[in-house]
Parts: C-alpha cells; structure tokens; sequence
C-alpha cells in the first residue's frame, strides 16, 4: 500500500506531508513532555524489528498464500500512538530511503495513510476503547484480556487499513494519475484490504497475545483491561458504532452508485478536453508565451525542414513530432553518458589493477 | 528466507556505495537533499501527456551517476517495489483514454499509451533520484542535514537508532527463519500455531535488549540530547551545484527543451 | 574504591537475586566475579552503577550510590556490556566514542584527542570511522572497550568480556586488560582468563558470596568450582580423558 512519488502531484504530496509533519511535531511535544526518554530505545529497538518482522511470511491456513504484520497497530498498542507514530514514520523513511518502497516525495502521504491511521485511529478509538470495556467478562481476567486484544486488533487492523486504501484512492483520484473512474478503483481497492486487514489483524493480535502472556506489562492499557474498567459496556459499543457509521458511511458514499456524478464534482470536467492538460498545447501550458516565443524564434533560425515534416498531422501532433525528435537525442545523450562513464570506470579498474 | 537476506545485502550494498568518495559524495548533504526534493517534485508535476518534457529530466540522475561513479544498472533492481502500484495503477489508462494524440507512421498514440508511459517514467526517475541521494549520502550526514531542516531532534535520533539495528533484527529474523524452515522443512511461511510466538519471542528478547541499550545510554551520561556529526558548513561547491541544479531543473519544467532540440532538425 | 554493605536485592519480595552481600575493592585491584548463571554477576554491576536498586549502601569512591550521585558515580565507572551491539548504538565507532565525552561536557577538541590517544593505545587507528554494523566481532569487542576508555574511567567493569571471541581476539583482549591500570572488576564464566588477568576473585552463590580471595587459591579448589556448577581452568586441569570423568553430570 505504499504510494510511489509517481502517483502523487505536487500538491497533494505537500499537502499530505503538512499534515504528518504536524501530526510528528504534535506527537514529539506530547512524548518531550512526558520526560519518557527511556522509550527512545524501545521505540528504536522495536521499529526496527518491526521493519524485519514486516518481511516473515506467515501462511494463512487453508490457502497457499501468506499474510505479513500489521505495523501501526503493533507499535501503538505496545509503545502508545505518539511513540508508535513517529516509530512508524522512521520505517516509512527508511523503506522509502533504503529499500525504494515508497518515495521520498510521498512519504507524507505515507506517514498519513498507515502511521496516523494505525496509530491514533487505531488507539484512540479502537483500541483504548475496547481495552477499557466490560466485553468479555464471562472469559475471567486472563480470558477477557485475550479476547479484547483479539478483537481490538483485528477490528484496527481491518479499519485502519480501509481507511488508509481509501486515502491512497483520493489521493491518487486527487492527483488526476489515473484514467480510472474513483468508484471503479476504490471498488477494487477496499475489498482487497479487507482481507488484508482481517489476516493482518489476526497476525497481529497473535502476537500480542503472545506478549500479553509473556509480559502483560509491555501492553498498553492491560491494566483497565484487567481491573477496573475504564467504559462501561454501553459506552463502549456507542464509540464502536460511531466508528463503524463514520467508515462504512463515508466508504459506502464514496463508492456509491453515483460515482461518475462524483467525481465530475470533484475534479471538474478535466476528462472532457485532453487539450486543456496535453501539455503540448503551447497556450495552456506552464508558464507563459515569452518562452513559445523565443522558441518560435530559434525554431525560425535554425529549421532546415519545411513546416510539418509529417504530411496530414495536425498541429498538435506536429508540434509533438519536433518533441519526439528531441527526446531522442535526449535519451541517446543519456545512454552516450552511461556509456562513456562505464567505459571510463573500466578504464579505471584496469589501471589500478 | 529471500526477502530477508535480500534486504540484508540490499542494505549493505548501500552502505559500500555510500562510503565511497567522488564529487557528488562530497558535495553538502543538505544540498543534495534540496535538490533531490526539487526534482522529485518537478519530475512529477509534469502534465500527462508530456512525455516530451519529461525526458528531459532523465539527464539529472544519469549525468550524477556517472559523476558519483555509480553504475546506473544498480538502482533497477529496486523498481520492483515502486512498479507494481504504478503498472496497477496507469495500466488501465490505455483502455479508458483510447483517443489518439497523435499518428506514428500510420498507428496511432492514444492518450492513455502517453499517460501510462510518463507516470512509468515518472516512478523510475524518481526513484533513480532517490537511490542517488542515498548512495552517495551516508546516513548520519543525511540524519544532520536533517537537523538542518529543524526536523525534530527526537525523530531525528530515532532514525539513526533504528537505522542502527535494522541490520541487527533482520539478522536475527533471518537466524530464526532458518531455524524454523530446518525443522519445518516444505513449509512456505509460518504455521498458524507459531504466529504469535515467532514474532513474540524476538519481541520480548528485543525489549531486553532496549532496556540494556538504555542503560548504556544512561551510563555515559546520556540526558535526552543527541550530538550529531558536526557536518561541515556548507562550501562554495554545495551553493553553485544546489543554484545550477535548481535552475536547470526549472528550466526543463518551463521551457520545452525537446521540442526546442527537435525542432533544430524538423519544423 | 568501591564498598558494598549488606546489599540485598529481588525483582520480588519472594525471590531475591542477591542477600546480604559484604565486600569492598581497593583502587587499582583487578577482581573476578564468578558464578554459575543466575547467582548474580550481573546484578552486583547494575546495582553498582544504579540501573538497579537494592536494600543496604554501595559507596563508589566515598560516594553513596542514590539519585544525587549517580552522574558523578557514572562518569567514575565504565560499563563493558556483554553484547557490544547494545553498547555501540551510534553509526561509526568514532561517534560511539565521543558519546560519553560530548555528553558529560567536554569541548570537541578535547574529545578527539582522548579518542585518539585511546585508539592509539589499542591499536585500532583503522576502525575510527568504520561502521559498527559492519566491523567483526573481535573488532566490535575490542571498539566498545575503546568507547568506556575515551570517558577515562577509575574503575572497570566488564561483563563476559572474552564470549564469542576466538583465540586471537580473546588473548587481545586479555592482554588489553591487563594493560589498563584502572580498579577492574570482571565477571566470567571464562576462568582461564580470570587466571590471566585478576589478583582477587569472588565466588557467588545464589546471590551471597561463597568464596573471596586469591585467585589461584580458589581456582585450583576443585571441589568449590564444582559445587558451583563450575569446572578447574583448563590449564590449572592437566587435561587429560581422565579427568573429564570426574566431571558431574
């Protein structure tokens, strides 16, 4: 689900990455407060072994395929949203850095789409909650605990994954990449990361559990799991449904039967007229007519065909023709460059040999 | 396990190209970031259709490979994690833009070819930018360029922590991997039954190892505060390199250079 | 230089670590910690250094081990874990080096003359700007002393400094320390090394001391190494099959 810096305009990048960058300063004040630097280690020690356990695969019983950890929901139950948060933006920068999962471009956009999600969504409104809550008590206090650790992962996981296929949805749709209609790609998305967020969150809540038996202790909110209960049952289920009404709400909307309607609101009627946005179409394009001027000019001087080499195009297609041509010198120069700096570096190694 | 190990070398790899020395590696860390940011930015705001202009914008990575000394071949391994979304993403273009553009020798270029070729080029130039920014930049000047840019000293050190045992976890996931393949031999993954424990123990063992790291902080003196590499400040080199990138970034963005080049030869 | 009266510790009230514990260590004495797993090696360093808190009083150099004082105590004492990886957890060893320095105030210039001066000690010029994930173990042993000398500690302590070392790299180790006129104190499961490189040992059992004094006193006490899950330094053995028998277990 990592975005590519190709996916994203400019715009929406900076935009996405305003609001993680606020999102890392908020959660940096809170932590700095807190006087915590014990967590600093914690954090790092475990993202990182977040990041190499991303890569287990785990077999999902009954299929040939395998399912990987859901890292959000991991590290802000077991290090709190804050720390989780900007634990997850560390992997993301260096996915994006070391191993180009990701770009460096969208990284904004990434943070936002699966740290901030699984992480304060994921916390404040799944998990806290459901840790906090009478559910369960018939399970006794080790019984209880399990099963709300089960049942508050798998339900982040599977909704804050949805939340984060739906941003890469608008984002891209934002972005104006695709031809495809939003409603048709967020038909395709959403469904695939429900069954990647109910395996994720199994795999997850496995682990956790695991911990939990181990040493209750590193689990946050274990305690209000155990004893007093923070929630009473009935509050509980009134922020799990609001939850559900506000994501399956907002989902079902987007992708409702009208999406065309939609997205002609949102993106205006771009669609319509490819000249607007070719690009090639000298009077829309960037910036102003000084620099078709001077070209004009030069091309005036220096041409040595005749208007429109290729008889019947249009002008368009003409103009573009002249582009062609120049993109492959272009790209001849490039591979002369990569030539000529291999034939050099050879020529090195053997004079040092 | 291969994604393991391959991570492993992958990293690695990066480590070797970054700790060798050429101008390009020389240059201010946070120059170079600047500009990559710049290109990145300006590679990917090009309009759809203009697959012209965006050709120009090839020459940047492949002019500072070869100035870095850094085989451009090496960076196309690590397409296969950007491609699969993009290809997912502009395949479809071709069938719901189907308008020609354009006519080459009698077949024509729909929108949706054009616009499936850029956003390709758009993922791949970006991509080289970034690979080039990380193997000619070690990661404690990146992490001080950071601090340049008044990143948060917390998140900063973060980094540079996780950057540190990255290598160290992913050995020892690939140690227990192993260990469990040699005992469940023709498995693929891990089986339902030790979901929870696998991750679980190097959990736990790995909170162990914070609490130690913790001390060893605390024990020289450790308070919160992080001294980084004194990078140098920045020298003349980094001021014309980031001025002369930046215009000629610009320029490609604003002025048709292809066409302005094709246009020598045809009118 | 270092005291310790009537120190007791538990992680809970039922079981606790290490009881009662009497001993003092005299400036410039290199003393062995030995003991079977679990008799508490380890938690004698950390209630020294202040990671943990015990019952009774520890004095470091006259100073009471508490909250007040654990700054000062720690810049006296340097603390050579057992796993380098968890000590070194800056980029490159010259970073790791100037941690504890740059930390306690120092100016930078005076920083890199200890690191230099350090490195020229033990020889390791050449792995100033290496990577510590990328150095071999030996290296990364003989680079985490290198971290506790740059803060030009009085006192030493080391945990397992010779495990996972092959011959070479162990008998440089060794002779490292032996090099370095600092009150030591080393825990091991390595006796032949305690040989080499301390006067004085001290025997834990089950968290009291069972046994202090001279080394190759107690070393050669077959019977006390063997109630102590211990067996007699190879070399003090006149190894042979046979004596292997006599071996419990």
């Amino acid at each position: 689900m990592h975005m590519a810096d190709a996916l994203l305009a400019p715009a929406v990048a900076a935009t996405m990455y305003a609001a993680s960058a606020v999102t890392v300063g908020a959660s940096v004040r809170t932590l700095k407060k807190d006087e915590n630097m014990a967590k600093l280690p914690t954090m790092a020690v475990t993202s990182a072994l977040v990041f190499a356990g991303q890569m287990i695969n785990y077999t999902i019983p009954g299929t040939g395929s395998s399912g990987h950890l859901c890292g959000g929901m991991l590290l802000s139950s077991l290090l709190g949203p804050q720390a989780g948060f900007l634990s997850m933006v560390v992997i993301l920068a260096i996915q994006a850095l070391f191993f180009a999962d990701g770009g460096l471009l969208a990284l904004g956009a990434n943070c936002w789409n699966m740290a901030f999600y699984g992480c304060f969504v994921g916390y404040y409104l799944l998990w806290r909650p459901i840790m906090g809550s009478k559910l369960f008590q018939g399970l006794g206090a080790k019984g209880a605990g399990r099963a709300k650790i089960i049942l508050a992962s798998v339900l982040g996981c599977v909704i804050t994954l949805q939340l984060g296929a739906f941003s890469v949805v608008l984002e891209t749709s934002l972005s104006g990449i695709t031809e495809l209609p939003f409603g048709t790609f967020a038909g395709i998305m959403q469904p695939i990361h429900l069954a990647i967020g109910l395996v994720e969150g199994l795999i997850t809540s496995a682990v956790l559990v695991f911990v939990y038996e181990a040493r209750p202790e590193l689990i946050m909110d274990v305690a209000s799991a155990e004893g007093e209960s923070r929630y009473s049952l009935k509050t509980t289920i009134v922020i799990l449904a609001v939850v559900a009404a506000i994501v399956g709400g907002g989902l079902s909307l987007f992708a409702s039967a009208n999406p065309d309607g939609l997205e002609w609101s949102m993106f205006g009627n771009a669609e319509s007229g490819y000249s607007e946005n070719m690009g090639l179409d000298e009077e829309n394009y960037g910036i102003s007519s000084g620099a078709a001027e001077v070209a004009s000019s030069i091309q005036d001087k220096t041409a040595f065909l005749p208007d429109y080499a290729f008889a019947g195009s249009d002008s368009a297609a003409g103009t573009s023709v002249s582009g062609l041509v120049g993109s492959a010198i272009v790209a001849a120069v490039a591979i002369a460059v990569c030539m000529a700096g291999g034939f050099f570096r050879k020529k090195k190694e053997y004079a040092n040999a | 396990m291969d994604k393991l190990s391959g991570a492993q070398a992958e990293l690695r790899e990066m480590d070797a190209l970054a700790a060798a020395d050429s101008p390009v590696h020389r240059l201010h860390p946070l120059c170079k970031l600047l500009v990559t940011i710049l290109y990145i930015a300006v590679t990917v705001s090009f309009p759809k259709y203009d697959f012209n202009g965006l050709m120009v914008m090839l020459l940047y990575p492949v002019l500072l490979f070869q100035a870095a000394g850094i085989p451009v071949r090496l960076c196309f391994y690590r397409l296969r994690m950007v491609l699969p979304l993009v290809c997912a993403v502009g395949i479809a273009n071709p069938f719901l833009d189907p308008v020609p553009l354009m006519r080459l020798g009698g077949l024509p270029v729909t929108g949706g070819m054009v616009s499936m070729v850029t956003l390709m080029m758009k993922g791949i130039f970006s991509l080289m930018a970034s690979f080039l920014l990380i193997a000619t930049t070690p990661i404690d000047a990146l992490c001080a360029a950071l601090r340049k840019l008044h990143v948060p000293g917390l998140l900063v050190t973060l980094l540079l922590l996780t950057y540190r045992y990255i290598g160290l976890m992913l050995r020892e996931v690939a140690v227990m991997t192993e260990a469990y393949h040699l005992r469940a031999p023709g498995q693929r993954g891990i089986h339902i039954s030790a979901w929870g424990s696998f991750l679980g123990q190097l959990l736990l063992r790995s909170m162990d190892r914070a609490e130690e790291l913790y001390g060893s902080m605390l024990l020289r003196g450790f308070r919160g505060e992080f001294h980084y590499a004194d990078i140098p400040a920045c020298r003349a080199s980094g001021v014309v390199f980031t001025m002369v990138c930046t215009a000629a970034i610009l320029t490609a963005r604003f002025v048709r250079i292809t066409t302005l080049l094709g246009s020598l030869f045809v009118r | 230089m270092i005291e310790f009266q009537n120190v007791s510790f538990g992680y809970d009230a039922a079981h606790s670590v290490v009881e009662g514990l009497c001993f003092s260590i005299g400036k410039g004495e290199s003393v062995g910690l030995i003991g079977a797993n679990g008799a508490g090696k380890s938690t004698i360093m950390k209630l020294m250094l202040g990671l943990l808190r015990g019952s009774g009083e520890i004095r470091v150099d006259g100073l009471l081990v508490c909250r007040e004082n654990l700054p000062a105590i720690r810049k006296k004492i340097g603390f050579v874990l057992q796993d380098s990886d968890n000590q070194m957890f800056m980029p490159t060893v010259y970073e790791d080096m100037t941690f504890g320095p740059r930390n306690y105030g120092l100016s930078k210039a005076e920083t890199d003359r200890r690191v230099d001066e350090v490195l020229n000690q033990l020889g390791l010029q050449e792995l100033k700007f290496r990577y510590n994930h990328k150095i071999s173990g030996g290296e990364k042993r003989m680079a985490a002393i290198a971290t506790i000398l740059a803060m030009e500690p009085e006192v030493i302590l080391m945990d397992e400094p010779s495990t996972a070392l092959d011959p070479v790299n162990r008998r440089t180790v060794i002779r490292t320390i032996n090099s370095l006129p600092q009150t030591k104190l080393i825990a091991s499961h390595d006796l032949d090394m305690i040989l080499d490189t301390c006067q004085r040992v001290i025997l834990l059992s089950h968290g009291t001391i069972a046994a202090d004094g001279d080394t190759e006193t107690i070393l050669r006490d077959r019977a006390l190494l063997e109630d102590n899950r211990m067996e007699l330094p190879f070399c003090l053995q006149g190894w042979s099959p046979s004596t292997r028998s006599h071996l419990p277990g």
